[in-house]
């Protein structure tokens, strides 16, 4: 169990280390030099040739832009690694303690969308799979397939019309608090919830065709208890599916942070692209990276950790 | 009409991709509105007989525009997925070809680190360093979406390898390049075009929501992520002006998704490769 997670975790660390070089060679392959955005064109009318060619050499080496790829590459990673991301061209302030400042807003929306699109996801999944076959079941199938066609921004734009601006139940404008949550996370977690559902019915279905429920059920145990037993080993399947959902939950959440002001990473990254501030997207996209395969690697721990097979087939494997 | 599982998902689905294409390919030559022209007189007017979906806050037609971005946006979304199609089905062979060699090790080893990158994310790393337009957004598609057609068609070469047909070829010295070709590749075109029918509604959502935040195509050149985009300063007040491109933005994608539902039934009937 241990030599496998270990072995999990070196991969990572190769996965993040080849995706910071991915993230490095892309800036430096964008058109136009960083050290003569940071100045301005305004600088470059401004001041005669030699100053401005002596600033600009100043900019650069602050900005360690001087000497050979390689060795820009290592003063860069060096710095990442000291939990350094560069200062933010735009507000001149650290963004390692921007995105800190933003981090909990984006987390506490995509923990709270996960946490309704399991709930909804195991609920109607779960009747769906009962009733398979019914016309509950049939409308479930619809509506899913109608739901994962919707672009995710059209729905939040719906529900912000009919709940905040036909119903007054919902206010834009106040303080980020949990009265501002609700919505936007329930957007995102309608987003995930057709394919959430369809795995959970089709794991039920499945788990309720196995040995083990027809002789429960044959033995007089109630159905209720016995959906109970079946339902712990969907929810076990489903680990993969939670874990990709918040991964998508994290990207996904630029529109819906853009849509309902929500004052995440994602608005973050998009007041980035706008004023062209390279450090902040490229933290930005540190960040998520770093989140994408750490969820990667605690859906893999989870899995050896439930699902004790796992571990058993290894070692009898290792015995023959 | 035969009774075979997910016959009517796919008829249903082929039907309305249908009814959508026909005027959308057919715009230039339907005699609409300018998509550029403007109007001052009509601004923001609501759904009426002269103009179905309302105009736009120039008073350009919101029908029309919406006809002519369709093609923009089907066109380059169906080129960008098909060139990285052609990407993964080539490279994923190979590596399911030569599995164990170092072009397969070092191909998954690629692969992995573009999975840490959700498509997103890159998406405004490129247009944020390259500049915004459809085409860089394209670009970043063709860049990152390749990696599941290769997986899929590597996993489907391997499992084909193994088979005693395969293994026959072999001892008979038919090149590997022909046994490639003739015997396992064609394995895999059912469940990538699943894959690709799928992929392409996926595709057009993304599109839409980046074009949505403003990163994809500019205006005035009318697209429906663009539009999107246009029209949602005047959202609250004028709900109708996004009305036109999402409404077809659903349906075309509904209908990839019932495509791709049939398809999946009629080609995988019991799921051996899970999507």
């Amino acid at each position: 169990m241990g030599r496998r997670l270990l072995l999990t975790f070196l991969q990572t660390l190769m996965t993040v280390f080849a995706a910071s070089i991915v993230l490095f060679a892309l800036i430096r392959l964008a058109p136009g030099d960083p050290a003569k955005l940071l100045i301005g064109r305004t600088m470059e009318i401004a001041l005669d040739e030699r100053t401005y060619a002596k600033m600009l050499g100043e900019m650069r080496t602050e900005m360690g832009l001087t000497g050979s790829w390689f060795s820009q590459y290592l003063s860069w990673a060096g710095s990442l690694l000291r939990m350094d991301l560069g200062t933010s061209f735009y507000t001149q302030r650290a963004v390692a303690a921007e995105i800190g400042e933003r981090l909990p807003a984006t987390f506490l929306l995509a923990g709270t969308a996960l946490l309704i699109q399991v709930g909804i996801g195991l609920l109607i999944g779960m009747l769906s799979a009962l009733h398979a076959g019914t016309l509950l079941d049939t409308l479930v199938r619809l509506g899913c397939v109608l739901l994962a066609s919707v672009p995710g921004f059209v729905i939040g734009l719906l529900l912000l019309l009919a709940l905040a601006v036909k119903l007054e139940l919902y206010a834009i404008g106040s303080e980020a608090g949990l009265s501002r949550l609700w919505l936007p996370a329930l957007t995102l977690g309608l987003l995930g919830a057709p394919q959430m559902i369809r795995v959970v019915r089709a794991n039920l279905l499945s788990e309720l065709g196995q040995v083990y429920v027809q002789s429960a059920l044959s033995r007089g145990l109630g159905t209720r208890r016995v959906v109970g037993h079946a339902m712990r080993n969907v929810l076990l399947s489903t680990i993969t599916l939670i874990g990709l959902s918040l991964t998508a939950s994290i990207s996904g959440a630029v529109v819906i942070e853009s849509i309902f002001a929500w004052p995440g990473l994602g608005e973050y990254a998009l007041n980035g692209i706008l004023h062209k501030d390279y450090p902040a997207l490229q933290g930005y996209a540190l960040v998520t990276v770093l989140s994408v395969v750490g969820i990667h690697l605690t859906v893999e721990a989870l899995y050896v950790w439930l699902d004790p097979r796992i571990t058993r087939r290894k070692k009898e494997a290792a015995h023959e | 009409m035969n009774s075979r599982r997910g016959s009517h998902t796919l008829v249903f689905g082929m039907v309305m991709l249908v009814l959508l294409a026909v005027p959308i390919f057919a715009a230039p030559w339907l005699s609409l509105d300018d998509p550029l022209a403007m109007n001052a007189g009509a601004r923001l007017a609501r759904p009426s007989l002269e103009h179905p979906l309302g105009t736009d806050r120039f008073g350009r037609d919101l029908l029309t525009r919406t006809l002519h971005g369709g093609r923009t946006t089907l066109l380059s979304c169906g080129l960008a997925l098909g060139s990285a199609l052609a990407v993964g089905m080539l490279l994923g062979a190979l590596a399911g070809m030569f599995h164990g060699s170092w072009f397969d090790i070092v191909l998954m080893r690629i692969i992995d680190v573009l999975l840490a990158f959700p498509f997103m994310v890159f998406a405004m790393v490129i247009a944020a360093l390259f500049g915004t337009s459809l085409f860089h957004l394209l670009l970043a598609v063709v860049i990152l979406w390749w990696v599941n057609f290769a997986r899929l068609t590597r996993s489907i070469v391997l499992n084909t390898r193994k088979s005693t047909s395969v293994d026959a070829a072999f001892v008979l010295g038919i090149s590997p390049l022909r046994i490639l070709l003739k015997e396992l590749l064609p394995q895999a075109f059912g469940p990538v075009l699943v894959l690709a029918t799928f992929e392409l509604g996926h595709l057009i959502l993304a599109i839409a929501a980046l074009s949505f935040l403003g990163l994809g195509s500019q205006p005035p050149s009318p697209e429906w992520g663009s539009m999107l985009a246009d029209g949602r300063a005047h959202f609250m007040t004028t709900p109708h002006v996004l009305l036109g491109p999402a409404l077809f933005i659903v349906l075309t994608v509904l209908a990839f998704n019932c495509i791709g539902e049939g398809l999946r039934d009629r080609i995988d009937p019991y799921e051996k490769h899970r999507i």
